[in-house]
């Protein structure tokens, strides 16, 4: 039992250090390279997006499989959740994962996006549970 | 000027992320989830210790179903529990246990997250401590206790937006898409079409 926690710990510390470094290398914690994406004016970061869509795609359809099926359905909550989150990216430049690396590359002002989403995070969870209550088939962990 | 990483090696490095996610931990990215374990860390305690109270009582329930089943169908009863097969019996064991993450273990995810940008900027020399966002961020905002506002703000559309959504740039875009599911396809288009819509908004006001 403690090994297999110490492993997650491990597994869990190696992908997030990796995935801050490649996405801070790729300039998504940069605002100007993400509003340069969103007005066409570069497309570099969009078609590296893409293509990792493709890449990981085929890489893993061998495994479709043992990939554990994904709750991801659609629900009320699917399209304006989406457009709510577009929207505060276009400000913030941050998306969950973006904000800590944008703090890591030294944007101080990024804190304000971490306390935003934090409220954010746990207002929907009180709002939710009071009002929604439909299954938000949010990434299963 | 920071050289930033072309295309096609941005490619390869998000899809090995989204692959090696699925090797090591066996689920693919979703970063809103963590969020959400993270925020809702009282829920996740209370549901460890549930867990660990469950796999302790399950002795005991065992053995209280099996003094149950005798008493109601008698000794035969056992026999024909014994003829199923070996391996429908292993399937549904294994399908109900459930690997467990703790909140804990999510809170690290995230806050490595931040080491590797660190990492990044450090060895590229671009680290500086900066109390706006960008320039442009602040030609939109201002300079000042503006920016601030913004963000905030927009920092709680994305927290809101992808909890309601069920998922974000990684959950939906780069996990979901990659499975071709039809909710994640749809949220990845959305979320995409809002943020490029506000941000030709936003750059309308400039001029």
């Amino acid at each position: 039992m403690k090994k297999t926690l110490l492993k997650q710990y491990l597994s869990y510390a190696f992908l997030g250090l990796t995935m801050g470094f490649v996405v801070a290398r790729i300039g998504f914690a940069d605002y100007d390279e993400l509003h340069k994406m969103f007005i066409f004016a570069d497309l570099r970061m969009l078609i590296s997006f893409a293509a990792a869509v493709v890449l990981s795609m085929i890489i893993l359809l061998p495994f479709s499989k043992k990939i554990p099926k994904q709750h991801k359905i659609f629900q009320p909550g699917t399209i304006p959740g989406s457009m709510l989150f577009g929207f505060g990216w276009a400000v913030s430049g941050a998306c969950p994962s973006l904000v800590f690396v944008q703090l890591g590359s030294g944007k101080l002002a990024a804190i304000l996006t971490l306390i935003g989403i934090y409220i954010g995070v746990l207002l929907h969870k009180k709002i939710h549970a009071r009002y929604f209550r439909w299954d938000t088939g949010s990434c299963g962990v | 000027m920071l050289e930033y990483w072309p295309w096609w090696l941005g490619a390869i490095g998000l899809a090995a992320i989204s692959v090696l996610n699925f090797l090591l931990v066996g689920r693919l990215l979703g970063v809103s989830g963590s969020w959400a374990k993270v925020v809702g860390w009282k829920d996740d305690r209370a549901r460890s210790a549930e867990l660990k109270a469950l796999t302790e009582d399950k002795g005991e329930m065992e053995d209280a179903l099996l003094a149950e089943t005798l008493a109601e169908f008698g000794e035969g009863s056992l026999e024909e529990l014994d003829d199923i097969p070996e391996g429908e019996a292993q399937l549904q064991t294994s399908s109900s246990v459930e690997q467990y993450t703790p909140w804990t273990v999510h809170l690290v995810f995230l806050l490595s997250m931040f080491v590797g940008g660190l990492l990044a900027a450090m060895l590229t020399d671009s680290f500086t401590i900066e109390f706006t966002l960008s320039p442009v961020h602040s030609k939109i905002f201002g300079d000042d206790w503006e920016v601030w506002v913004a963000l905030l703000f927009g920092g709680v559309m994305v927290g809101f937006g992808t909890q309601m959504a069920g998922g974000c740039t990684s959950g939906h875009g780069l996990s979901g898409c990659a499975r071709m599911i039809p909710a994640s396809l749809i949220a990845t288009m959305t979320f995409m079409a809002s943020a490029i819509l506000l941000s030709f908004l936003m750059e309308a006001t400039l001029v």
